[in-house]
């Protein structure tokens, strides 16, 4: 079924298998679909590598809107070029590329300045739509010709997918195709971003991380890597401690057994007054409100990196936003440019001093892709990546 | 009217002196100008000959304040300058004579924040707005001639022809520097706004910057921004009249929320700004306004910044959704930013090069027998700054 499809399929539709999400909550159900050719400015890929994050857990399992099925997930691959419509010059057919949901088009404000992230080509810059971001269509029907969604630009459970050029970035031709340089598609950039871009993490800093999943041992990652020198952990999952020391963590808050001290207060009195950046990856209010009341007065910084229900509110005492100093902000991608730092990200991990591989604790077929999804529902996995091809 | 404040030598080193003070004895009722006794200054003290005084609106909520953190009976006023009458034991750096403005925030020059770029908050004699003492040995040096204790504000207590300040709460200012009636702007209005244009969020030339609330204190970041080469500088304001105040400053388009009929303000800035400020700043003191200043700022790079001073106890709340998706950052400025003992200065020298306006801040003037009226002129918004002379001799 999935032998390798030449060029020959160059401009006509491509039969493959995908895993379909029918039913919110439901195991997706490996069928075969068909995939359009790209349209101009979008680009075919074969994918080889893809990995499950969390945020394809929240929409798997989202019953309404902006839930939305039947729908293809997976937003974090690495893959091939197979081909390109018209008006692309940025890749071509062979290129190893890895698609991500943020989009860099090069040319508006946004993307010329060093100081945001936020591609404004799309109508919101990080909307979360059902369609290819330029033409708002789908590019995959099912058999019976119906309609399947596509998730957050790129929709990776599949043998091949259409994105848009905006959201892909092309991988150097002479650094092989690894299973761990797929990740740099959403959760470890996110992590690592955060702590280097975003937050600027000096040497010598102290820094909290309340969640310890991939995204949150991605920002230690990050953190160890701009030379801070404490790097507390917070999370209700001890074994997370000893996983987290091979990420740089040097400290440890178990925030289910502080008795009668929450996690900022034990932080607090631990780092002498706060600690300089504290990261929010957890997606939750309540937490974001936790790592704001330790960041240190004067210049602590909390940067919020967690996924938080639709509707949510963080709630702030005005006093302390006036008096203390502290700042609060948010990013997507840890503020990355796609196009120009996954590469340098890349290249960190080839000359060996960023770990990606560290990341990866699980591997699995396409066809049991639904055991990734059990994996990391039960917080046994960090990252599972799933093999597309059998070769 | 010189009896009682007849400059005094300093033949009263070391001992209390007698003199004249406005104190806040009821919430909400006109200040009385009775004798007090103020006493020596204690180690790392000095005593204050205050020559102006200012009003700010930080004075004006504790002054209304009924119940806790408020207390009676009070001096009140934090924004002045004066000259040094006396000096209490391990104080070095200035000596009787000395011009001085004294600042509500303290800066010791000795702990890790002080002694950081990144931080104005001195860690040592740490900020505490409700605290009636002086911030070192936490007592009183007030009394009224019943010998009841009267309480400090701020640790500056300005509405008194002298004060006594804590040596981390003084700023020296050059002798060779003339006392004049607006320089006592830099030690709270003038620098807040000022600093936290210039100082906290940095606006660089070309900047977009939207102010909302346009006192003393939106004023000054206009002024700031525009010392900063901000090219917009939008100011939000119920009070149309602000607009032609504002220009002064280099306000350069005007939002009256009384005014919008279809739209918002927020997304009258946003189109106006064709996606938001780069910075906003609010200078009111009300959760909803620092809502809209986050709204308004724009996508990506946008800061908002808080200067105005809230009822205690305000929480202000922000939509997690907006907060993680639209790369804005929330933060506030103190001071703004500034540290009092270096940066005064700084603006001191930029006013004498006629760079910085000091002076346009001041529309009234009067006597200290005349303070009420300041307060009247502010609670009905018909004033930025009044200047209160303290003393008419000298």
């Amino acid at each position: 079924m999935a032998e390798k499809v030449s060029s020959g399929s160059r401009g006509k539709p491509i039969r493959c298998r995908a895993a379909v999400c029918r039913k919110p909550g439901e195991p997706l159900v490996i069928e075969e679909i068909v995939v359009a050719p790209p349209m101009p400015h979008e680009v075919r890929i074969r994918i080889i590598y893809t990995s499950l994050c969390h945020s394809d857990i929240v929409f798997w399992k989202m019953k309404d809107f902006p839930g939305i099925f039947p729908i293809i997930l997976g937003h974090e691959a690495i893959g091939v070029v197979e081909s390109v419509g018209e008006d692309v010059n940025e890749v071509s057919e062979g290129d190893t590329v890895i698609p991500t949901f943020m989009a860099e088009c090069g040319e508006c404000r946004d993307c010329k300045s060093t100081k945001s992230n936020l591609c404004s080509s799309s109508e919101l810059p990080f909307k979360v739509s059902p369609f290819m971001p330029r033409y708002g269509t789908s590019r995959f029907t099912d058999l019976n010709g119906e309609t399947l969604y596509h998730f957050l630009c790129v929709s990776s459970f599949s043998e091949y997918t259409v994105i848009d050029i905006a959201h892909v970035t092309k991988i150097d031709s002479g650094i092989p195709l690894s299973k761990a340089a797929g990740l740099l598609g959403c959760g470890v950039s996110t992590g690592v971003g955060a702590a280097w871009r975003t937050a600027k993490v000096e040497p010598g800093s102290t820094v909290a991380i309340f969640g310890l999943g991939s995204i949150g041992l991605a920002v230690a990652e990050g953190a160890r890597l701009c030379g801070a020198t404490r790097i507390i952990g917070v999370d209700v999952n001890q074994d997370k401690f000893e996983v987290g020391k091979k990420f740089g963590l040097t400290d440890f808050v178990n925030a289910a057994n502080s008795e009668n001290k929450s996690a900022s207060e034990v932080i607090i009195e631990m780092t002498d007054g706060g600690a300089d950046y504290c990261f929010e990856c957890v997606g939750m209010a309540s937490v974001v409100q936790e790592a704001y009341a330790c960041c240190r007065k004067g210049w602590g910084k909390t940067i919020v990196l967690g996924v938080d229900k639709p509707g949510s509110q963080v709630s702030i005492p005005s006093a302390s936003i006036l008096c203390t100093g502290k700042s609060l902000m948010g990013v997507l991608f840890g503020g990355l440019k796609p196009k120009s730092d996954i590469p340098i990200l890349l290249n960190r991990y080839i000359n060996k001093e960023l770990q990606l591989d560290e990341f990866i604790t699980h591997e699995v077929t396409f066809e049991d892709i639904n055991k990734a999804f059990d994996l990391l529902i039960e917080g046994k996995c960090l990252r599972c990546v799933i093999c597309m091809n059998d070769q | 009217m010189a009896a009682m404040d007849e400059k005094l030598s300093s033949g009263n080193r070391g001992n209390p002196i007698r003199c004249r003070a406005a104190v806040s004895r009821k919430p909400g009722e006109p200040l009385v100008i009775e004798e007090i006794i103020v006493a020596p200054p204690m180690p790392h003290e000095v005593r204050v000959r205050i020559v102006y005084t200012s009003l700010c609106h930080s004075d004006i909520t504790f002054w209304k304040m009924k119940d806790f953190p408020a207390v009676f009976p009070r001096i009140l006023g934090h924004e002045a300058i004066g000259v040094v009458e006396s000096v209490g034991e391990e104080v070095t750096e200035v000596a009787e004579g000395d011009t001085v403005i004294p600042t509500l925030i303290s800066e010791c020059g000795e702990c890790v924040d002080c002694r950081s770029t990144k931080s104005n908050l001195c860690s040592k004699l740490p900020f505490k707005q409700i605290s009636p003492f002086m911030p070192r040995h936490e007592t009183s040096r007030f009394t009224d001639l019943n010998g009841e204790v009267i309480y400090h504000f701020l640790s500056v207590s300005s509405f008194s022809e002298y004060t006594v300040v804590d040596i981390a709460h003084l700023t020296k200012i050059d002798s060779s520097i003339p006392i004049f009636k607006a320089a006592g702007l830099l030690g709270c209005g003038v620098s807040t706004g000022v600093g936290a244009a210039w100082r906290t969020a940095n606006v660089e030339p070309g900047s977009t910057v939207a102010i909302f609330g346009l006192g003393s204190i939106g004023l000054a970041v206009a002024e700031g921004a525009r010392l900063c080469g901000a090219t917009r500088i939008i100011g939000v304001d119920v009070n149309q009249d602000k607009f032609e105040i504002g220009k002064k400053f280099g306000v350069t388009d005007f939002i009256n929320p009384a005014n919008c009929e279809n739209k918002s303000v927020t997304e009258l800035m946003i189109e106006m700004t064709k996606g938001g400020a780069d910075y906003c700043f609010e200078c009111v003191g009300n959760s909803s306004l620092v809502q809209q200043a986050y709204a308004c700022c724009r996508k990506g790079w946008g800061k908002a910044i808080v200067l105005g001073v809230d009822q205690p106890g305000s929480q202000l709340t922000l939509p997690s959704y907006d907060v993680l998706h639209k790369g804005k950052t929330l933060m506030g400025s103190f001071f703004g930013g500034l540290k009092p003992k270096s940066d005064i200065p700084v603006l001191l020298n930029r006013y004498i090069n006629k760079e910085l306006q000091l002076d346009e801040f001041v529309t009234h003037e009067m006597t200290f027998e005349d303070i009420n009226k300041a307060f009247d002129l502010l609670i009905e918004g018909k004033c930025l700054r009044c200047v209160i002379c303290m003393n008419t001799v000298g």
